[in-house]
């Protein structure tokens, strides 16, 4: 991984840029392009080029990085096509199970991150928390209007955020702690049942992308046959929605009405450099990287890892990797409590998993096995979580057998008269294909069957959401999430079953964590609470956690200012611009 | 020069046969001398033919590509073999009743077989799927159901044609039964057609359950059918190419094998049996 310990895609992409210069990958001409495709100045492209290098120098090497700096002025125009590992989702905050990296185009949040995890503005010119932590304050600009010319002054703020907390599933759940929003003058205050750090790691989420309240309204809103996000959607980001295409594409055009983003971090104060952005679906994992290679794409989202050592070869590509707040997870229906009722059982099936070996095989090592629900690279991350769930053949047949579990005559385990077989739900991706295939080969050494069916995505949501028995027995499911807690309560918490509880798991321990985390006003009572919430996490198992995956993109080289870094799931694309 | 003699001076047909049997011995031996097609080894993942050990190396979870191979020939002549039996026992019964009979059985005969014969057999298939689920038993299912609506075609208008000659116009006129006409005079003119045809369709077959399979409409992991191999391995191509290579090799055997049998058959039985069989091909 390139860039484990340092979050700056500056620093990382440096890192990268001096490990292939010096493994003989690029030739010193690329490598000084490279480091000023960074933003990198000439003098500190230099001075790296000598440490790496040597003192020689040539002027013609430092002609072309003259020429570069020449042409570094942003160009306006051009459509990036970008290929995207997964199918879209539709384009409405407030009813998709999913956010891509469209939603960075067309909407704002309120606020959000910038490249070291600090919240600052965004749609709100500036925010402030009181100081017992009860009221947030967000100051909304005069005269700002969606894409449609709709006003999204401060009472339409309040109100789509109101919105999101009381309609949205995961808003919803998510937003416990949160009293509401109301509107004072060109404020937004969000009123606080009690303090509780994290109340603005959600409304950094696509989640609570901040939608035009009167369009989504009239196009239907919450109603299943709504029209937002698939036809329209009208936020106030510097694209507007165009094409939307499951399966196949999504398009989004220049603004060019865009006034400039109020976030720090983006240079670009007026309108997009590019005319679109186009996302190709491309599912097929060995599809992605050919595409970007033959010139088909601009940008990657999420290339093979089996292509990863031969992109990073490619003098024209550079690769952007970072830790990412994903993970892929086993859910155990509790409504099937012949299997998974006893935490014995539980424990016995997750000590006959190879972590390692499964990241090692099928992300090539770009990951880390998972022990607990977080992934470790996580802030919050408890360590101790890896006192649990190891692998262990012996152990798991130990708890399986200790569990009331005996082989039958073909080796398959019995109780009870029940044969330990079960149907097993997965998504019709590459990489969980795999993954499943891993597990229930794993499953099978210790005499246990899972019946895989394979499935496209929206069958799988529909077998996986179930209530009771109609949800499958066991789904294998990846989420990802800017700030792992955020989500991991509402996979985890009672009062979500059946969705997103998928588990339907009952766990009074890791209920308490939630409730305590959810009080948690300083960064100590939440790191404990956290803490508490991973360790009973990797003791009862409502879920058997797998193992993460590093974030990784690639671009070409004459795509300028695609910097996607680890506090955002996606590139800030009204900075991006190409030089060809 | 009798029948055996004549095939083997049929160079398709002996050349097919023995292909036919060093693949058959790989289905009914491989598994055996290979091993489980399913026992993974996590640190043995994208070795190469050759490596020790794995003669035609391992795919992504390390598992043995030979033991793969070799059951997914298992599983592509079980599909071909049952899509085949189906399709012509029904498509010879439908055809024979169709053109016997005629009149309004022809007709509502021959619009259900062109109906049906109108949809992709991917659609078929999609719809089978969704129906019962994914599996080897819709692509059965739905394999078996084209391609005997196929065969009826064919066969229909073969005993079209017989029903005019001068013996079962004679049999008719010497009083005996439709039955007796039909199972003595006519069957034993259609069944050499029916036997070349489902040569062909075996090979259709294969092609079928590996493309669907191919698709994600087959056989579900770990089953190893040979179009899933191939749809697998080809994310790796750069990687290790013999992933979707073995096992596209393999039902690259398996058809030009059954191709060839059955054009040596066609010639050994009938050589004016090409018009029946290159105008089911052209369809």
């Amino acid at each position: 991984m390139e860039s484990s310990a340092n979050h700056d895609p500056v620093v990382n992409g440096a890192t990268n840029l001096v490990a292939n210069y010096q493994s003989g990958k690029i030739s010193r001409r690329q490598f000084g392009k490279g480091l000023l495709a960074l933003g990198l100045s000439t003098g500190a492209a230099s001075a790296i080029l000598a440490a790496c290098g040597g003192s020689d120098s040539g002027t013609s090497d430092a002609g072309e990085t003259t020429d570069t700096v020449a042409s570094g002025e942003p160009k306006v125009g051009g459509q990036l096509r970008e290929g995207y590992n997964r199918d879209v989702s539709k384009h409405d905050p407030i009813t998709t199970n999913w956010y891509d990296p469209a939603f960075s185009c067309i909407y704002e949040t309120i606020v959000t991150d910038d490249y070291d995890g600090n919240t600052v503005p965004q749609f709100a010119s500036d925010w402030s928390v009181s100081e017992d932590g009860m009221t947030y304050t967000f100051t909304i600009p005069e005269g700002r209007v969606s894409h449609s010319g709709g006003a999204m002054g401060a009472q339409q703020v309040a109100e789509i955020l109101q919105t999101i907390k009381d309609t949205s599933f995961i808003g919803g759940v998510s937003t416990v702690p949160m009293e509401g929003y109301s509107v004072e003058g060109n404020t937004v205050v969000l009123k606080m049942k009690n303090a509780w750090l994290g109340a603005l790691n959600p409304h950094k989420t696509g989640y609570w992308a901040l939608a035009n309240i009167d369009t989504w309204k009239a196009a239907g809103g919450a109603d299943p046959s709504s029209t937002y996000g698939t036809e329209s959607a009208d936020g106030t980001g510097p694209f507007t929605h165009t094409e939307w295409v499951p399966g196949s594409h999504t398009l989004v055009t220049r603004w060019d009405a865009y006034p400039g983003s109020n976030t720090p971090y983006i240079t670009n104060k007026g309108a997009a450099y590019l005319d679109s952005v186009r996302w190709s679906v491309i599912t097929e994992a060995g599809q992605r990287a050919t595409q970007l290679e033959s010139g088909e794409l601009d940008t990657l989202i999420g290339p093979s890892f089996a292509d990863l050592e031969r992109l990073r070869g490619n003098p024209d590509l550079t690769v952007i990797q970072h830790p990412e707040w994903s993970g892929y997870h086993l859910t155990m229906n509790r409504d099937y409590p012949e299997f998974f009722g006893d935490q014995l059982t539980r424990q016995g099936l997750s000590h006959a998993l190879n972590r390692q070996g499964m990241v090692d095989a099928i992300l090539f090592g770009n990951g880390d096995p998972t022990y607990g629900p977080f992934p470790k690279t996580d802030r919050q991350y408890e360590p101790k979580v890896e006192e649990y769930n190891q692998y262990d053949v012996e152990l798991a047949k130990s708890k399986l057998a200790e569990a009331g579990w005996v082989a039958g005559a073909d080796g398959v385990l019995e109780r009870d008269g029940t044969r330990f077989e079960f149907d097993y739900v997965v998504e019709d991706t590459t990489e969980q294909k795999q993954v499943a295939e891993a597990v229930a080969q794993q499953f099978k050494e210790v005499g246990v069957i899972a019946n895989l069916k394979v499935v496209d995505r929206s069958v799988w949501f529909e077998q996986a959401s179930g209530e009771g028995r109609k949800a499958a027995p066991m789904a294998l499911f990846f989420w990802l999430w800017p700030v792992p807690l955020d989500i991991l309560v509402i996979f985890g918490s009672s009062e979500t079953i059946p969705v997103p509880n998928f588990s339907h798991a009952v766990e009074p321990t890791i209920d308490a964590a939630i409730d305590e985390w959810r009080l948690a006003g300083t960064e100590e009572a939440s790191v404990v609470a956290s803490s508490k919430f991973q360790l009973e996490w990797a003791d009862k198992l409502p879920y058997l956690p797998l193992m993460n995956q590093y974030a990784t993109f690639v671009h070409q080289n004459y795509v300028k200012n695609w910097q996607p870094f680890v506090w955002n799931l996606y590139p800030v694309y009204n900075d991006v611009w190409m030089d060809k | 020069m009798n029948l055996f003699q004549r095939a083997l001076k049929n160079k398709q047909l002996v050349v097919g046969s023995v292909l036919g049997l060093v693949v058959l011995a790989l289905g009914a031996f491989g598994p055996l001398i290979f091993g489980a097609y399913d026992t993974q080894d996590l640190l043995l993942g994208h070795k190469p033919v050759g490596t020790p050990g794995f003669p035609f190396g391992t795919d992504a979870l390390g598992r043995d590509l030979a033991a793969r191979a070799t059951y997914g020939i298992r599983i592509s002549l079980f599909v071909a073999v049952s899509v085949t039996a189906i399709a012509v026992v029904l498509g010879t019964t439908i055809g024979l009743i169709a053109g016997y009979v005629k009149g309004a059985v022809d007709t509502v005969t021959s619009w259900i077989v062109d109906f049906v014969w109108g949809f992709p057999l991917i659609l078929v298939a999609v719809l089978a799927a969704a129906s019962i689920g994914s599996g080897l038993v819709p692509v059965i299912l739905a394999v078996g159901l084209v391609n005997t609506v196929a065969i009826a075609r064919v066969v229909r208008g073969e005993v079209l044609g017989i029903s005019e000659r001068e013996f079962v116009v004679a049999a008719k006129a010497g009083g005996y039964s439709s039955v007796r006409i039909v199972f003595r005079h006519i069957v034993p003119n259609v069944i050499p057609v029916a036997l070349v045809l489902s040569s062909y369709y075996v090979a259709v077959s294969i092609i079928a359950e590996a493309s669907l399979s191919f698709v994600g409409l087959g056989a579900q992991p770990p089953l190893p059918s040979l179009g899933q191999m191939v749809s697998d391995g080809r994310n790796f191509i750069r990687l290790n190419h013999w992933e979707a290579t073995i096992p596209g090799a393999v039902i690259f055997v398996m058809v030009l094998s059954v191709s060839l049998i059955g054009d040596g058959l066609r010639d050994l039985l009938d050589p004016r049996l090409r018009t029946a069989v290159e105008r089911a091909s052209a369809t």
